[in-house]
C-alpha cells in the first residue's frame, strides 16, 4: 500500500469511527432521558411554607411559579397580584404581592385581565400562589424549572419541604400541571 | 529603574484609579431597572378603580364538586321563621345521649356574623380579612363543604372583628347586609346576583362605630329595611327587582343602630318596630297604608343599641340595651286612627331584665335572658323574669353558670345557652324555672363566642370569633 492509500483508509476509518460513536452517544443520552427522573412539586400538596426560595442549591432558586390560564378567573381584584388591604387597585409596586415584579397582567375587557409570570424574575417565593390558593381559583402553582434544576441527587428543598410535596417523577410527567388532566 | 519611568507609572496608575472611581460614581445602576407604577396593565381610562369603590356581589366561585344534602329544615333568619329564637323539633326526634357529634368545622374571618340554613345548605356572610372582602359562602349543612362564595371589597378596619349580620331567605332569594351597609341579594341556589343597594351612598345612612348590626327582614314578600340616613327612616325593597316599594321619612332624625327591625302586631295592626340611635318607632305594615310612621317615642334612647324590640304583650314591647342604658317598657296605645307610645318603666341594668348584645325571648309567656356584666350580682347570668315584674327574676343560674355576651335558643322544650368561651349548655325548660342537664366544651380556648346560633335538621350551628362548628344534637329515634 502506497503513502497516499493508508492515508485515505485511515482517515476513512477515523469518519467512521467519529460518526459511530457520535450517533451512539445521542442515541445513548436520549435512552437514558427517557429513563431519567426528575424532581418536581405536587401542587396540591404544597402549603407554599417559602423553603423552595431559600433552600435550593442554586442561588435563584429553580423553583417558579406556573400560571395555568385554564383554571384562572382573570379577576381584577387578584389575591395573587395585589398584597392584602392594597389602598388602590393599580400596577404601582406599592401594592404588589410579588417581591420581584415578576407577575404582570393585561386589561383583556372588563372586568376581565390576564395574568403572566416572567421565570428570569420569579424566585419561587410561593407568596402569590398562596394569596391565589387562599382567595382564587388557585390557578398560581410552584413547580421546579427542568430546563434549571441541577436534578441533585438529594433534592435540598425536598428534604425541608413540610408536606413532602416534593418527589421522584418520571420523564413523562416531568411537571404537574393544573390545566392538564 | 529610571526616576522618570517610575514617575509616569505612577501618575498612570494614579489617573486609572480615578478614573474607575470616577466611573464607578457616575454610573447609574437602576438606568436598566424597570419602574413598576400605575397604568402598566392598560387599563383603560376611566375604568380606574380606588380602593374604597364597591361593586356590590362583584366575584363569584362555585366548587361544582359539591353538592347540597337532600335536608329541608329551614332557619331562614335572624332569630328564625318565627321571630322569636325558638325552634320546634319533630316528634320523631330525640336529643342525642352523651357528648353532642361535631359534623364539621371550618376557620372564617374574625367576627360574629351567624349562619341561617334553608334546604340542606347554610349561608353566613363572612369577612375575608386576606382580601379585605364580604363573603357570602353557601355550605352544604351536612358536610360544611362549601358550595358557593360571592364576594366583593370593602376595606375596613378591625373593630371587634368585622362580620355582624345575618342573612335571610325568601322566595328562593338570599339577601344579605354587610358591616358597611351593603344590601346583596342572590339566588340562593346558583348564588346568581340579583340586584344590591349601597346603603351609605343611596340614603346617607351613618354606619354605627362596630358597624352594621341590622339583619335584613322579609315580611309579606318585601325586604325591610332601616338605612335611618339622610331623608330615609325604613323602606320597603321588592326582593325580586330591588326596588323600592314605599319608603318612610325620616321625620324623626334615628340614626341607624346594631338593632334590626321586628314585625309585631300591635292592636291588631301589622308594625315594623325599629330602635335607632334617637328613639323607637312604629312603621305600618299593613297593606295599603305600609310605611306610614305610627308612632314613635324618644324618651329612652342609648347611644348604642345592640338587642332587637320584644313583643311581651298586646300592647307592650321590651326595650333593652347594654353599656349601662339597662331595660324598658315601652307601650303603644290607639286611640281611632292616633297613636301614642309612652315608656311605661325605665332601669338601669342591675335594677332588673336586662341583656347587652342578645335579645331576650319571650317563651310561653316567660322572658329569658343573660343578664349584662353591669348587672350587679346576677351579672352574665342566664335569667328568667315574669312580663309583670321586670325588677325581680323568676330564676337565675347558678353563680358559676355565666355567659358573657353568648348566645341563647330555646330548641323544643330546652334552652341552648352559648359561653362566649364556647361552652353549651342545655336547659330543661319549665314554666317558672330551667334545669341544667348537661354541658360540653365545643370550642377549645373559644374566644368572643357572640353569633346568635342557627337550627334546623338537628344540626345546631354554633360560632365563636373565628371558627363556625356544627353539632349533631337532635337524631330520628
Amino acid at each position: 500500500m502506497d503513502r497516499r492509500n493508508f492515508l485515505r483508509t485511515c482517515s476513512s476509518f477515523l469518519a467512521g469511527g467519529v460518526a459511530l460513536a457520535t450517533g451512539g452517544l445521542l442515541a445513548t443520552k436520549a435512552k437514558g432521558k427517557e429513563g431519567d427522573v426528575f424532581w418536581q412539586i405536587d401542587p396540591y400538596k404544597c402549603t407554599q411554607c417559602g423553603r423552595c426560595e431559600t433552600d435550593c442549591v442554586l442561588t435563584v432558586s429553580a423553583v417558579k411559579c406556573f400560571h395555568a390560564n385554564r383554571v384562572c378567573g382573570y379577576c381584577d381584584l387578584c389575591g395573587g397580584y395585589y398584597r392584602p388591604n392594597v389602598k388602590e387597585l393599580n400596577t404601582a409596586a406599592e401594592n404588589m404581592m410579588c417581591p420581584t415584579g415578576a407577575i404582570t397582567r393585561e386589561f383583556v375587557e372588563e372586568p376581565y385581565f390576564e395574568y403572566t409570570i416572567n421565570e428570569e424574575l420569579c424566585t419561587g417565593c410561593g407568596k402569590c400562589v398562596k394569596g391565589c390558593t387562599s382567595f382564587g381559583n388557585g390557578s398560581l402553582f410552584l413547580q421546579i424549572d427542568q430546563d434549571i434544576c441541577q436534578q441533585c441527587n438529594e433534592c435540598a428543598i425536598a428534604k425541608v419541604c413540610p408536606s413532602d410535596a416534593i418527589q421522584r417523577v418520571s420523564n413523562d410527567n416531568a411537571y404537574k400541571l393544573k390545566d392538564h388532566a | 529603574m529610571n526616576d522618570k519611568r517610575i514617575k509616569w507609572i505612577t501618575i498612570g496608575v494614579i489617573a486609572f484609579y480615578t478614573c474607575l472611581l470616577i466611573g464607578w460614581h457616575l454610573y447609574d445602576p437602576s438606568s436598566s431597572f424597570d419602574v413598576l407604577k400605575p397604568g402598566a396593565d392598560h387599563r383603560p381610562a376611566g375604568h380606574a378603580r380606588k380602593a374604597d369603590e364597591v361593586l356590590i356581589g362583584e366575584f363569584f366561585m362555585q366548587d361544582s364538586t359539591v353538592s347540597a344534602s337532600s335536608l329541608m329544615g329551614e332557619w331562614p333568619c335572624f332569630r328564625g321563621a318565627g321571630h322569636n329564637n325558638q325552634a320546634s323539633t319533630s316528634p320523631n326526634m330525640k336529643w342525642i345521649d352523651g357528648d353532642f357529634k361535631e359534623m364539621w368545622s371550618i376557620e372564617t374571618g374574625e367576627g360574629h356574623a351567624a349562619p341561617v340554613i334553608s334546604e340542606g345548605r347554610v349561608y353566613v356572610l363572612d369577612y375575608d380579612e386576606q382580601l379585605s372582602s364580604d363573603a357570602l359562602r353557601c355550605l352544604d349543612l351536612k358536610t360544611g363543604k362549601q358550595l358557593w362564595k360571592r364576594w366583593y371589597r370593602v376595606a375596613m378596619k378591625r373593630n371587634h372583628g368585622f362580620s355582624r349580620t345575618i342573612p335571610v331567605i325568601s322566595n328562593g332569594l338570599v339577601v344579605t347586609i354587610g358591616p358597611e351597609g351593603h344590601v346583596m341579594c342572590c339566588d340562593k341556589v346558583t348564588g346568581q346576583m340579583k340586584w344590591s343597594i349601597d346603603m351609605k351612598k343611596r340614603f346617607g345612612s351613618e354606619i354605627p362605630f362596630w358597624y352594621t348590626g341590622q339583619c335584613p327582614l322579609i315580611h309579606n314578600d318585601i325586604l325591610v329595611l332601616a338605612p335611618a340616613g339622610t331623608d330615609t327612616l325604613m323602606l320597603g325593597v321588592d326582593i325580586k327587582t330591588g326596588k323600592t316599594l314605599w319608603g318612610t321619612p325620616n321625620s324623626v332624625h334615628f340614626k341607624m343602630s346594631h338593632s334590626s327591625v321586628m314585625p309585631m302586631t300591635l292592636g291588631g295592626v301589622q308594625t315594623y318596630v325599629y330602635i335607632g340611635v334617637g328613639g323607637v318607632c312604629g312603621v305600618s305594615a299593613e297593606t295599603g297604608n305600609c310605611g306610614n310612621l305610627l308612632w314613635s317615642a324618644n324618651e329612652w334612647q342609648p347611644s348604642v343599641v345592640a338587642p332587637s324590640p320584644l313583643q311581651i304583650s298586646q300592647n307592650q314591647i321590651f326595650l333593652v340595651a347594654g353599656y349601662g342604658a339597662g331595660g324598658a317598657l315601652l307601650q303603644v296605645d290607639k286611640t281611632g286612627t292616633s297613636w301614642k307610645a309612652t315608656v311605661k318603666d325605665s332601669y338601669k341594668a342591675n335594677e332588673g331584665m336586662s341583656c347587652e348584645q342578645q335579645t331576650p325571648i319571650n317563651y310561653k309567656g316567660t322572658l329569658i335572658t343573660v343578664l349584662p356584666k353591669d348587672g350587679g350580682g346576677m351579672r352574665e347570668r342566664l335569667a328568667m323574669y315574669s312580663p309583670n315584674d321586670l325588677h325581680h327574676p323568676i330564676w337565675t343560674s347558678a353563680a358559676d353558670e355565666r355567659f358573657g355576651l353568648g348566645p341563647y335558643i330555646v330548641i323544643g322544650d330546652r334552652l341552648v345557652a352559648f359561653k362566649e368561651d364556647g361552652e353549651l349548655y342545655v336547659y330543661q325548660l319549665f314554666a317558672n324555672s330551667m334545669k341544667l342537664i348537661r354541658k360540653q366544651r365545643v370550642m377549645e380556648e373559644g374566644v368572643d363566642a357572640w353569633g346568635p346560633m342557627a337550627y334546623a335538621d338537628g344540626m345546631l350551628i354554633v360560632r365563636d370569633a373565628k371558627t363556625i362548628k356544627c353539632l349533631k344534637i337532635l337524631t330520628e329515634e
